[in-house]
């Protein structure tokens, strides 16, 4: 290196320094947004820093109807606890319930009215705005009516209860249209159908399951996700240690333990689709060994003969000894209770098996009594409780019509059928016939990509409503559901959606519906719900029981009903109870396995998977996180060579998908078992592209009693593809190694 | 002693001051690898790690402690050899430690320093590790002393005092000669480097008792350091951890470790710098013995701590000692067993102690194996504690390997320093073992 | 005689000084119940922690190299082989041992035993040597390896009474403290001395909802974790090790036949 003299030594210092300085006096004068020292000298209104707020309103993370707690500091929800006050909840929570908040916080909100800009399916949306879109479906929904081709409409929501559900229908009512369905993967139908054969009901009975001594499960996940998780858990562990001296014992009939198969003291793995018989077996022993002794004894006795322990045995691979036994614990129990869900109910039998434990029931004398069948009665209100469910028939009957191209305008709220429903429906297919579709929506789900316009919707906790639970908790009862939040984007509640499309489409839809907002509806029908019951009730004295009522979120009328059972007779039971076996789709030499697909605990039928914080929480069973995977037997893995990790491709009559395998001790040998939830191609970034979705697997097998899809009745067959995959869990290993974690071994049976 | 022939006094000071005085560019080139090698594989990934945090790192929630601990107490290990030779050989007055000791206890001082460094590297908040330092403050918290960490804080602090008080006092009398051959910037320097050494008797004395003093307080120093590094483990009660034989395992190993680094560093230094006429056979021979011996103690060491588990029949310490020896790592473990008990035992041959290629051979194997045993202790029984369900596993990333080699080069790189300003080899010392010379030759 | 009673005060310290904890009695002691024959693995309890005390989205990279952070974790045991196999499920989270491994392990005091019987960990002392967490055997303290941010707008949901931690940072339960201080506080400005059993509930004890959960003063013989505690299938996991975990589990019971 040359040597520097002193001259250019000095002249590079002199150099530096002047661009040092040039820098400096550059950055000092670019100008920085004032900075407040005391940015609330004037406070804020509608809060008091530092002190916390709490409004009662409805859990919508499921369709238990929970009232909830929310935590408002600042005017931002903090967190959800359940409404001690609240019958259904009682103050405790789920964890999708307390996921809430990401559902109202999550990135991947809708934030303003978008449109495809006629690229339906691209996944490119433009915004507009709210009185642009509004006009356009008011103009087209308009036009229809006037021509009185209104029934051109379809509205296709989730499952909606409460007045909500009798603002649609009084939209489309008015409109002239009779097309309002709902649809929810998780709506009982098989056992609402088998309720309305043997009990004459619309609703869900309350299944009081606190006050039961055996508590027998024919695949229902009370614990986990059937019908009301958290009030069926507040019940179990009263069952279990809140009486002195009694303790509950549980059995879980399924051929993969769920949740609640874990909690059961006895885990019966019958074959698929054979539950229903397990049930008739066991009822037939309660007859013949005298356990039963109704006046109709005899009749029983005829329509149950053909299931004796042995026939019922050699079906469902359950040893007589078993069936036996299972039999003389449910008739010797001084408060016995059956209940049916999960898979019994998802088969092609599903409605003969609902009956069959119906049956059970009724043997046991538990009708109308504590810790049995507690027929509920009127719902608070007169609107039913969410009896549009359309199954599988009425979803096969739209899309017929889709595809007719009967279908002008679809308005799609809170129903992902393109997720849930198998490819075979051709949901996706038909929505090309449809020239309007339209999503009221928070998320951009796969049914919303495929919308014209998306209507952004506040979620459930920016929004007015009410809410009656299904099933009722044994007396009258009805949440509301208020917003706790300002809302956060250029979003409304869907209440608010429908009233101005009213407003806008004109004729007499304004004056028979000329509430401006959601608040003013609810609140007009409660006035006139008050009015009713206290007749003569002052306006003073409802503004009082309005507050009273949004105080406490909810509105019960305890120790009316429980007295008058009517019990209702077992003959409709007996004359309905059959046998079909379950009819599985694909023949057994080319698909030996059977699929099992279960309602993922956190993500439940997909709706959770856009929630980091139910993402990240373990699968109670596996303990697996962001990711699906398919379960197998130890036996029957080891028999096809399959280790955990190996990508499997699973494959049935509709389709195939891959997925890594996961070793599960507590599955039928002969069965593979996936989650329910992920596999979304849409849906937000915590939920796209990830696992794999089970409904492509299912094939289109329809319980024609109920009419919905039987989605247990598929069978498949896997093969190792030799990839490996590593599915994340969080259990090292899964056995104590005798060092008596789970309390001091005893001499226990 | 010498292998080829005794030199004279003038010799002995110009063979190991030209190492200071005359530098080439292969030196230059040398340090500047060195250097780089320490930059972009050491303080760029830490770098890195300070900005994003210690997960860029391989722990989780299985092992919490990975190789940056393992890699420090390897270092802490590496740098018993200072004491051994200096302090251990001085006060049983081995006359065959005196070239090699001043290298030593430089090893001694940079893997101290390197350990230090790797302190450093572990925490998760490395700016406020002065709060481990009893230093009063404003917030009234003094550090809790309880705390194994915090006899590791005490002890390794004291011992760097203490290694280097010891380095620098006895090499006062080289500074001297270094000062006496130099001119210019460098004679002022090692004038006040030298405290101005005259080379009295009085002085003789001064220094003779205060170094015998330190290497007498350095010994039991020693002993502690280790033993209290090893308490870091053993104080908790982590199966495959709690032994009461981690005190002495760790000193025998430590020892062991750093002999073994001497004899590396020997090689080293003789092919380099061309001390062929100082290093000999004889310590090469000796230092084979050592090691020898230390590697049968060690072995003893390892299998009392293997039948201590078995015979217990703790759950705990089976399911741990099961994972060591035939889990994920037990290839790591049975070529630690190799390389630290079974390749050693070629030293019984003389063969194998007289070939300088040979040993060099051993002695690297022999450390490869001990830092691969700090890493087992670490990476085989944190994962298998007392809750099976929360059995883990853990794998260092690139980062820890990165950092694990860029520790040596910034050892490396100390050491290429150290023999530019320090007389590698202890002149004075040297001199002692020459014959004196007659009067009339 | 002025030796003397210096001296004795001195070896009074001292001993103190040694007891776990430095308490001779603690003020309130806060402990914990959980009945497992009740507890469904229902995992209630680990969203409620983690909303009520800002724990981070994780995410699924770093889950995959086993980083997660749940204060509280269901840890699941099989028990046999099909068709006899059985599941047990078993809340894990931070005993509050009063004999803590921990406690002795912090080089800097992040870790100590306060006067309420709790474990507390004190975020801004904590330098992360991560020593607490190789000595605890329960395996229920987690490390901060990155600073965690939230996706906009996750993080408007913050609880303000909890901090949120930065990277470098040990955490663990706390048996949210923060809701004993707000309890004990409200006791304080109401005149009465003592909260009363039933006033504070952690989150996952509020959230639980087969009510397998219970919490309380152990120092009072009224409160409800009290009298859980004399149940006879109460027991501590990891007994032999002599932590003292201020959580008693209530082991599982079995139908009779």
């Amino acid at each position: 290196m040359s040597k520097i003299s002193r001259r250019d030594l000095l002249q590079y210092i002199g150099a530096g320094g002047i661009g040092a300085v040039g820098g400096v006096l550059y950055s000092e004068s670019i100008e920085r947004d004032v900075e407040l020292i005391i940015p609330q000298v004037v406070p804020p209104e509608d809060y008091s820093p530092g002190i916390a707020t709490w409004y009662n309103t409805v859990c919508n993370q499921c369709s238990a109807g929970c009232g909830i707690s929310v935590r408002i500091r600042e005017g931002k929800a903090k967190k959800i606890e359940g409404n001690p006050v609240h019958p259904v909840s009682q103050g405790r929570l789920c964890a999708r319930g307390q996921s809430g908040l990401n559902v109202l916080y999550n990135p991947d909100r809708i934030r303003e009215p978008l449109t495809n800009a006629g690229q339906r399916g691209t996944g490119n949306f433009y915004p507009i705005s709210w009185d642009e879109v509004l006009t356009t479906i008011a103009s087209r929904i308009g036009r229809l009516k006037i021509e009185n081709n209104a029934s051109r409409v379809r509205l296709l929501t989730g499952r909606v209860r409460g007045h909500l559900d009798e603002l649609f229908a009084q939209f489309m009512g008015l409109l002239g249209s009779d097309h309002y369905q709902q649809y929810d993967f998780t709506y009982p139908s098989a056992l609402k159908a088998a309720n309305k054969i043997s009990f004459g009901i619309d609703q869900l009975p309350y299944y009081d399951i606190k006050n039961a001594d055996l508590l027998l499960s024919f695949g229902a996940d009370y614990l986990g996700t059937w019908i009301s998780p958290v009030h069926h858990s507040l019940a179990y562990g009263h069952m279990r240690q809140g009486r002195a001296g009694r303790r509950g014992k549980t059995v879980q009939v399924e051929p993969r333990m769920s949740l609640s198969g874990a909690a059961a003291d006895e885990w019966v793995a019958a074959r698929p689709g054979t539950e229903g018989l397990l049930a008739l077996g066991i009822a037939h022993i309660l007859v013949s060994d005298g356990h039963y002794n109704g006046s109709d004894r005899d009749q029983w006795s005829d329509v149950l003969q053909a299931y004796s322990p042995s026939a019922v045995s050699a079906e469902t691979d359950i040893s007589e000894g078993n069936i036996r036994q299972l039999a003389r614990e449910f008739g010797t129990s001084k408060a016995a209770l059956a209940i049916a869900g999960g898979a019994t109910t998802a088969g092609t039998n599903a409605v003969a098996s609902a009956v069959a434990v119906n049956a059970l029931n009724h043997l046991a004398g538990n009708l109308g009594q504590p810790g049995g069948i507690i027929f509920n009665s009127d719902q608070a209100f007169s609107a039913t409780p969410g009896t549009r469910q359309a199954g599988m028939q009425g979803i096969l009957d739209l899309v017929e019509a889709m595809e007719a191209g009967e279908v002008d305008v679809l308005l799609v709220h809170d129903s992902n059928p393109i997720f849930s429903l198998p490819d075979g429906v051709g949901f996706r297919q038909a929505l090309d016939k449809v020239p309007l579709i339209v999503a009221l929506s928070s998320f951009r789900d796969e049914t919303t990509e495929q919308a014209d316009l998306i209507l952004p919707t506040n979620t459930y906790l920016e929004s007015w409503g009410d809410d009656v639970p299904d099933p009722g908790v044994g007396f009258p009862v009805a949440s509301i559901s208020q917003p706790v939040v300002t809302t956060l984007y250029d979003t409304l509640p869907v209440g608010d959606i429908i009233l101005s499309l009213a407003r806008q489409i004109g004729g007499e839809l304004p004056m028979a519906m000329p509430w401006r907002t959601m608040e003013e509806f609810v609140k007009e029908r409660w006035r006139e719900e008050y009015a009713m019951r206290e007749s003569g009730g002052a306006d003073q004295d409802f503004e009082a029981f309005w507050q009273a009522a949004l105080e406490a979120g909810v509105w019960g009328q305890p120790g009316v009903m429980t007295g008058d059972q009517i019990v209702p007779s077992s003959s409709s039971t007996i004359a309905a109870i059959t046998n079909p076996a379950s009819q599985f789709a694909g023949s057994e030499t080319d698909y030996p396995l059977v699929l099992h697909p279960y309602l993922s605990a956190s993500l439940l039928d997909g709706r959770g998977a856009n929630l980091p914080w139910l993402q990240e929480l373990p699968d109670p069973l596996t303990s697996v996180v962001y990711g699906s995977w398919a379960e197998l037997n130890p036996a029957t893995a080891e028999d096809l060579g399959i280790r955990e990790g190996d990508v499997l491709e699973v494959e049935t009559p509709a389709g195939s998908v891959k997925v890594p395998a996961l070793i599960f001790p507590a599955l039928r040998p002969g069965v593979v078992a996936m989650p329910i939830g992920q596999g979304h191609t849409s849906y937000g970034r915590y939920a796209r592209n990830r696992g794999a979705n089970p409904m492509d697997l299912v094939s289109m097998q329809i319980d024609d009693r109920s009419g919905d899809l039987a989605w247990a009745a598929t069978r498949a067959r896997v093969r190792n593809t030799g990839e490996r995959l590593q599915i994340i869990k969080t259990d090292g290993i899964t056995r104590t190694l005798g060092r008596q974690i789970l309390g001091p071994e005893n001499d226990h049976a | 002693m010498f292998d080829h022939g005794q030199p004279s006094y003038a010799e002995v000071n110009k063979d190991i001051l030209s190492v200071m005085l005359e530098t080439g560019p292969r030196y230059w080139m040398l340090l500047g690898t060195t250097m780089s090698v320490a930059v972009i594989f050491f303080f760029m990934p830490w770098f890195y790690q300070l900005i994003v945090g210690v997960g860029a790192a391989g722990m989780n929630r299985n092992a919490y402690w990975g190789t940056y601990l393992s890699n420090f107490i390897f270092w802490i290990g590496l740098s018993h050899s200072g004491t051994l030779l200096s302090a251990i050989l001085h006060i049983t007055n081995s006359p065959w430690r005196k070239s090699v000791y001043r290298s030593a206890e430089a090893m001694t001082l940079f893997s101290l320093m390197t350990a230090a460094l790797f302190v450093m590297v572990h925490l998760g908040r490395v700016w406020f590790v002065h709060w481990s330092f009893p230093i009063p403050n404003q917030m009234g918290l003094w550090p809790n002393f309880r705390s194994p960490l915090m006899f590791d804080v005490m002890a390794i602090t004291t011992y760097l005092t203490a290694s280097s008080i010891f380095i620098y006092m006895g090499s006062v009398p080289d500074f001297a000669a270094v000062r006496d051959a130099s001119t210019g910037t460098r004679r002022r320097l090692y004038t006040i480097f030298s405290f101005g050494w005259r080379g009295t008797a009085r002085e003789w004395h001064t220094l003779g008792w205060a170094y015998t003093f330190f290497a007498v307080f350095v010994i039991p120093l020693a002993v502690s350091v280790h033993s209290i590094v090893s308490w870091d483990f053993a104080l908790s009660i982590v199966p495959g951890l709690h032994h009461t034989i981690f005190a002495p395992y760790f000193v025998c190993g430590a020892i062991y470790s750093g002999t073994a680094g001497i004899v590396t560093v020997m090689y080293c230094l003789r092919k380099f710098l061309n001390f062929e006429r100082y290093i000999g056979q004889v310590h090469l021979d000796n230092l084979g013995k050592l090691l020898l011996a230390l590697s049968l103690i060690w072995s003893y060491i390892n299998m009392l701590e293997l039948f201590s588990s078995w015979y217990g029949g703790s759950s705990f310490e089976l399911e741990a000692l099961k994972f060591k020896l035939t889990g994920f790592y037990a290839p790591l473990y049975w070529e630690m067993i190799l390389f630290c008990a079974f390749v050693p035992l070629l030293m019984f041959f003389r063969k194998f102690r007289w070939s300088w290629n040979k040993m060099l051979l051993i002695s690297i194997l022999i450390n490869i194996g001990m830092l691969t045993e700090r890493f087992i202790i670490v990476a085989t029984s944190q994962p298998r504690k007392f809750l099976p369900n929360a059995f883990g596993f853990y794998f260092p990333s690139w980062i820890e390997i990165s950092i694990t080699i860029g520790s040596f080069a910034i050892f490396a790189t100390l050491f290429l320093i150290f023999i530019k300003w320090v007389p590698a080899i202890s002149i004075y010392e040297v001199k002692e073992t020459l014959k004196p010379l007659r009067r009339d030759a | 005689m002025k030796w003397g009673s210096d001296l004795s005060t001195l070896v009074e310290k001292f001993r103190q000084y040694l007891k776990p904890g430095y308490y001779d009695e603690f003020d309130y002691h806060w402990t914990m119940t959980i009945d497992l024959d009740r507890c469904t693995g229902c995992e209630a309890c680990v969203v409620a922690c983690q909303a009520e005390n800002n724990l981070p989205i994780v995410g699924e990279k770093r889950y995959a190299r086993n980083r997660e952070i749940k204060w509280i974790r269901i840890e699941r045991y099989w028990e046999g082989e099909y068709p006899d196999v059985k599941m047990g499920f078993i809340p894990m989270l931070c005993q509050h041992c009063d004999d803590a491994p921990c406690e002795i392990a912090c080089p800097v005091f992040a870790t100590y035993h306060n006067q309420d019987g709790l474990n507390t960990q004190i975020y801004n002392r904590c330098i992360g040597t991560r020593t607490c967490a190789v000595y605890c055997p329960y395996e229920v303290r987690y490390f901060n390896w990155f600073t965690y941010t939230w996706d906009e707008p996750l993080e408007q949901q913050l609880n303000p009474d909890v901090t949120v931690r930065e990277k470098g940072v040990m955490e663990k339960c706390t048996f949210c403290i923060q809701r004993i201080r707000l309890a004990k506080d409200n006791a304080k400005d109401d005149d009465r001395r003592r909260v009363r059993d039933g006033e504070v509930v952690p989150a996952c004890v509020q959230s639980c909802p087969t009510e397998a959960m219970a919490f309380g003063d152990s120092n009072d013989p009224e409160a409800k974790v009290s009298k859980m505690m004399k149940d006879p299938r109460a027991y501590t996991v990891l007994e032999e090790l002599n932590t003292t975990p201020s959580i008693v589990y209530l082991k599982k019971a079995h139908a009779e036949s």
